[in-house]
């Protein structure tokens, strides 16, 4: 057995660049794996983490119209006896370009609430409350300030000074709050005389009493609900990051298998060797494996460091992905979970003998001599090729049936996803053979006859590869065709809801969401401007309906807006004019996906006035929030909510005003205000829409070009080593008169031929992947639809990759074949 | 004199009580543990207002009443300081502690446009004493001087925190004290049966050689209290005799007290003593011990640390860590007094942010040779540990 393992050594040192790819190969699989998996896991526990501070021991909430609720009602909890409660105004503020959750509480009814927090210097907290404008930071946050504990601020549009009032500790690595004294974030936030809401620790029986304490418009809310969702939207998000992991585990297991398989293959003869000297199948199983443990166990070590780095710089993108559409939250560090280094080095390890389990168990079966037979090989690889294609049919088929038997489940469609990329690689062999036969008798000339049948002789080889790189590039062309698809419904959606010129709003503090206010005054001072033929106000606020927190945007109803919104179902006449009536609303699509309204159907929406009823005319395409929203007319919104303010304005340019022009009006009238506002056209909110959707598929396009990366890094392996192998026939060509040149044409050629069956295999495989992504996945995830659209450049691009990588790991070898005097070649026999 | 100026008399800095816990714990007031709810604030030193630009008690002042039952708040510190002696139907006796803190934060306003701005915060203690059923019951709160959760006013008397409050009516007196938690009540009339007593000096109560510092300290040694007591899921009508300790001031004082012994006490033939002994921390009494005898009239004999002889009679372990003298012999030569003081229930500790013992006692002995008898409060600071 000594001797076995030291055979196996050997063997592994002395093919040092076969050894070297299938240690990258394995490698690469495993980072991408831990890496994403990481990422994930660092930005849910720091959103956790988050919401716990928020939260804190906090069983309900108060909470009420968006603009917060009358502050008196706290002191009249508080006389009734409801004691377990703490008052609570919440926002955004900027430091140092930075978005910061700025948290005001009374600090002596905080105690029982937030016990995560504390903060270490003396006297903080009396400072927090006699010096307006003073705060608690975390460490990191403390560096903004200046020698004397100054911090610049933007709060609402303006731009205020704050104090450092100390810095706070936080044993639940809560790094991303700011704390206030409740008068200091009133004033900040601008919500004199309000809370924005009251947490409670109540017991179930105390819920209806202090429910029936509140005036309309407001609400106790269990706390665990308000968290979940929050928690419900990052996760959509994370799922889709986790299908890419997926893929590139797909790929990554593709390409162990083909690597570690392939190996085996090669030193069939010296198995067969060792069968006729006496080394037991069991032996010779254990050699096989043996080596794969070692080559497995070493390149999941690196594939695990390796994704240690790759992480962090996934957890960067992932953590601005979240932060653009989502929740403000900081996430640092990669929280080193060992539940995802199990799972890729776990995946490494399991792939890895499974692929040498197969062929391992095979030249053990097999009679001594007749392993060292090729053509024994390839015609029992034929045959595997055959039950491939028996397997695999099946498979696609099942993929393609499973998301209409789960019709709601996210997981159904990725199994489903997973099970096509499966079925359809297991039918690449028969389909390589297939072309080779087809080709050979099609194909005239000695070259490319060789060539063409060198594809199902070496089927053994080729096949596997084949797989793998079609799976890679049809994943590229999938994730490609969605992500292009999509941008193309975003800013077809932007162009019909951009119809105004210019656009007015306070700065946002997530990105993609407007949470500032415009007082009526202001919006008076747009109308008399010059230049101006119409202004529209728009409100965008968070009500509650019964299944929780839903966006509510309030438009003017004027005929301009008609064409803001593009109504998917619902007939447009009546739904249109109920909705100028105010008589009806208008759900978004997103919203009608999750909480599975038709038009016709009712929504019920918390209003100052108390739970109203809406019935929903349309469902409307939406991108802008994967949450949902509800449309309804400002009239109707002024009406049921005692809200005047404005979220933000569009101004429409007189004839004959050019929007340059009203644009620098605009943005004169406006910094004579002392609310800071952006004055954008509509091109520019078009352009920094696309940039935002354009940033949040970064962390997309990284892992699709690892996925490439790592199905080259195969194919490169797999084809040198082919090649290497076929050394003696190419050598006897050489012998028999095949010029150095021609032999590197027969070998380039066939490795292109091989690219172009990857090729032509990966474009259906990727549409068909793109339409999962789009109508299964993304629909499931975000309730979003959008139309299918393949770049005419697709099917091209596919086959210059697919071809391309291969003739780039074909070339090596080529040359060396080439170059290698067919002596040589023939003397190692 | 009361638990907190005690506490404030101890360690470098002053103890200030509740969520200035961290500094308490630091400066050895008694060492309270740390509640096991401390979070963000309370555990949070909050920190020593600086005494610039507060008041000081330096001279002697005029007092005027009913204004100075109202709130001082050019000084850093005052409280509201009652206790007594209750008793029901069938003899069930009571006793009660209800103590209004103002904490001043800052001597100026706070500039806000903001409700909830607030230049001082409360804290109260409310400890009822169930001699019958056995049980001792203390609560605590803090608010903030805003939003009409705590604060005070003199015409008519109001100092409150939350729905905890003393009131008086339009016309004055009497005054009405209602408490409630967790099901202990109490609901008092409260009725003067004396007029205001000065303490030290014409109510300069110096508490060290330093000018300033200092208390401005008045008692309403004798109040006729009428009203409710729940306990126990009863209400129970009671009658009895109540205290009212007043104090007012921005003193800081030494680091050699580590505690103190303040004894209220009322006998049955009309006249009350107060006295308080601080203890150093090599186990001497400090000279600026000191107290009062307030004839059945109201004239006053004031009492300094040389004239009364206290001594320990009975230990009481705490199970939260320390040993408490809660039975006492007191001597006072010059009145012919000799006593004894025995607590209602040993456990009275209000184990709360600071940790100390206030309870209901009663009292047997002599005066002039003849038996006198009484009840009272003793409160016991610095022997937690």
């Amino acid at each position: 057995m000594k001797i076995l393992l030291l055979l196996a050594w050997r063997q592994l040192v002395r093919q040092r660049l076969q050894s070297a790819l299938t240690l990258l190969g394995i490698a690469l699989g495993v980072a991408v794996v831990v890496a994403v998996d990481l990422a994930n896991e660092s930005s849910s526990r720091a959103l956790e983490r988050t919401l716990d501070a928020l939260t804190g021991t906090a069983t309900h909430h108060i909470v009420g119209p968006p603009r917060g609720f009358d502050e008196a009602l706290y002191l009249r909890l508080r006389l009734q006896g409801v004691r377990a409660s703490a008052p609570v105004v919440e926002g955004f503020i900027r430091i140092g370009g930075e978005t910061w959750r700025l948290l005001g509480i009374d600090p002596l009814a905080e105690s029982r609430f937030r016990p995560q927090v504390e903060s270490t210097d003396e006297g903080a907290l009396r400072r927090l409350m006699v010096e307006p404008g003073s705060v608690l930071a975390p460490p990191r946050g403390a560096r903004h300030a200046d020698a004397e504990g100054r911090m610049v601020a933007e709060a609402g549009g303006r731009t205020e000074v704050l104090r450092l009032a100390g810095t706070y500790r936080s044993n639940a690595g809560i790094d991303d709050l700011l704390l206030a004294d409740i008068a200091t974030a009133q004033t900040l936030l601008d919500r004199v005389g309000r809370l924005d809401r009251i947490d409670l620790q109540l017991s179930a029986s105390q819920v209806e009493e202090v429910a029936a304490m509140l005036p309309p418009g407001l609400h106790v809310e269990e706390a665990e609900a308000r968290r979940g969702h929050t928690e419900q939207l990052a996760r959509a998000f994370q799922i889709n990051l986790r299908a890419m992991s997926l893929l590139a585990l797909l790929v990554g297991a593709f390409l162990v298998y083909n690597t570690v398989a392939f190996g085996v293959i090669r030193h069939r003869e010296l198995l067969g060797t060792l069968r006729a000297v006496g080394a037991t199948p069991h032996q010779v199983v254990m050699l096989v494996m043996g080596q794969a443990l070692l080559m497995g166990t070493l390149g999941t070590v690196l594939g695990v460091l390796g994704g240690l780095v790759l992480g962090d710089v996934l957890l960067a993108l992932v953590t601005r992905t979240i932060n653009d559409l989502y929740f403000v939250l900081s996430v640092r560090e990669v929280t080193v979970a060992p539940g995802s280094l199990l799972l890729g080095g776990g995946m490494g390890v399991a792939v890895t003998l499974l692929a040498a389990g197969i062929p391992a168990r095979e030249a053990a079966r097999v009679a001594p001599l007749t392993v060292q037979r090729r053509s024994h090989l390839e015609r029992r690889t034929g045959r595997g090729a055959l039950i491939g294609a028996v397997v695999g049919a099946p498979l696609i088929l099942i993929g393609l049936l499973l998301p209409q038997l789960a019709e709601r489940s996210l997981l159904a469609g990725f199994v489903a996803l997973g099970l096509i990329m499966i079925g359809a690689g297991a039918l690449v062999p028969l389909l390589v053979a297939g072309i080779g036969a087809i080709g050979s008798r099609v194909v005239r000339g000695v070259l490319g006859r060789r060539a063409v049948r060198g594809l199902s002789a070496g089927l053994s080889r080729s096949g596997i590869a084949v797989a793998a790189l079609a799976i890679a590039v049809s994943a590229t062309v999938g994730v490609t065709v969605m992500v292009d698809s999509f941008r193309v419904s975003v800013a077809d959606w932007l162009e019909a809801i951009l119809v105004g010129d210019v656009y007015v709003a306070p700065p946002g503090t997530v990105s993609s969401r407007v949470d500032g206010t415009l007082d009526p005054s202001v919006v008076e001072r747009f109308r008399a401007l010059p230049g101006v033929a119409a202004v529209r106000g728009t409100r965008r606020v968070e009500v509650m309906a019964e299944s929780g927190p839903v966006s509510l945007l309030a438009v003017e109803a004027v005929s301009h807006t008609r064409d803001r919104f593009t109504l998917l179902a619902g007939e447009p006449e009546s739904a249109w004019q109920a909705f100028r009536a105010g008589e009806a609303v208008f759900a978004s699509e997103p919203l009608a996906f999750h909480r599975r309204i038709e038009p016709g159907d009712r929504i019920e929406l918390m209003t100052d006035r108390g739970m109203r009823e809406f019935p929903v005319a349309a469902i409307y395409r939406d991108y802008g929030s994967e949450a949902g929203v509800v449309a309804m007319g400002m009239s109707i919104y002024r009406q049921l909510w005692d809200d005047p303010d404005h979220s933000s304005l569009v101004l429409y340019a007189a004839p004959g005003v050019p929007t340059d022009t009203l644009l620098a009006n605009a943005r004169a009238a406006a910094a004579e205000l002392s609310q800071t506002l952006e004055v954008r056209s509509n091109e520019a909110i078009r352009s920094v829409s696309l940039a935002i959707f354009d940033r949040t598929f970064t962390v997309t396009r990284v892992l699709r070009l690892l996925t490439v990366l790592v199905a080259a890094v195969g194919i490169f392996g797999a084809l040198s080593a082919m090649q290497i192998e076929r050394a003696r026939e190419h050598a006897l060509l050489r012998s028999l008169g095949v010029t150095p040149g021609g032999l590197f044409l027969l070998v380039g050629l066939e490795t292109a031929l091989l690219g172009l069956v990857a090729g032509l295999v990966a474009i259906p495989l990727g549409v068909v992947t793109a339409e999962v992504l789009i109508d299964v996945i993304n629909r499931r995830a975000f309730g979003w639809s959008m139309d299918l659209v393949v770049p005419p450049a697709v099917p091209l691009e596919a086959l210059t990759l697919a071809v391309g990588s291969a003739l780039a790991a074909g070339i090596y070898p080529a040359w060396r074949m080439a170059r290698t005097p067919p002596a040589l070649a023939l003397r190692e026999e | 004199m009361t638990a907190m100026q005690g506490r404030k008399r101890v360690g470098a800095r002053w103890c200030l009580p509740g969520f200035l816990l961290a500094l308490a714990v630091l400066a050895g007031c008694g060492a309270p543990e740390p509640p096991s709810d401390s979070g963000v604030n309370v555990a949070e030193a909050l920190g020593q207002a600086e005494a610039e630009g507060f008041a000081r008690a330096t001279d002697p002042r005029r007092f005027r009443f009913p204004a100075d039952h109202g709130p001082h708040p050019a000084f850093r510190n005052e409280w509201w300081y009652l206790t007594g002696n209750l008793e029901g139907t069938g003899g069930r006796r009571f006793g009660f502690q209800v103590t209004f803190f103002r904490i001043g934060l800052s001597a100026e306003p706070v500039e806000s446009p903001s409700a909830w701005a607030a230049n001082a915060v409360w804290m109260a203690h409310f400890a009822l004493t169930d001699a019958h059923g056995k049980r001792f019951h203390a609560f605590e709160r803090f608010a903030r001087d805003a939003v009409g959760l705590a604060g005070a006013q003199a015409e008519p008397l109001a100092v409150w925190l939350e729905e905890w409050r003393l009131t008086g009516t339009e016309d004055g007196l009497p005054w009405r004290l209602e408490m409630a938690e967790e099901g202990i009540g109490l609901n008092l009339s409260l009725e003067p049966q004396k007029p205001p007593v000065l303490q030290g000096d014409a109510g300069l109560s110096q508490k060290s050689a330093e000018p300033g510092n200092a208390s401005y300290y008045y008692s309403i040694p004798r109040l006729a209290a009428r009203g409710t007591v729940t306990s126990n899921g009863e209400t129970i009508p009671v009658t009895g005799l109540a205290w009212l300790d007043r104090e007012w001031s921005t003193s800081a004082l030494g680091p050699d007290q580590v505690g103190w012994d303040w004894f209220a006490l009322q006998f049955d033939d009309g006249s009350d003593l107060m006295l308080y002994r601080l203890r150093r921390r090599d186990g001497a009494t400090d000279p600026h011990s000191a107290g009062s005898f307030i004839t059945p009239e109201g004239g006053k004999r004031a009492l300094a640390a040389g004239d009364f002889e206290l001594e320990p009679v009975e230990m009481w372990e705490s199970p939260r860590g320390g040993r408490y003298p809660v039975a006492w012999r007191l001597r006072l030569p010059a009145l012919g007094l000799e006593l004894v003081i025995r607590p209602l229930l040993r456990d009275q500790e209000l184990e709360l942010t600071v940790r100390y013992w206030e309870g209901a006692v009663d009292v047997h002995g002599t005066r002039g040779g003849r038996p006198v008898q009484g009840r009272g409060y003793v409160e016991l600071t610095g022997y937690a540990e």
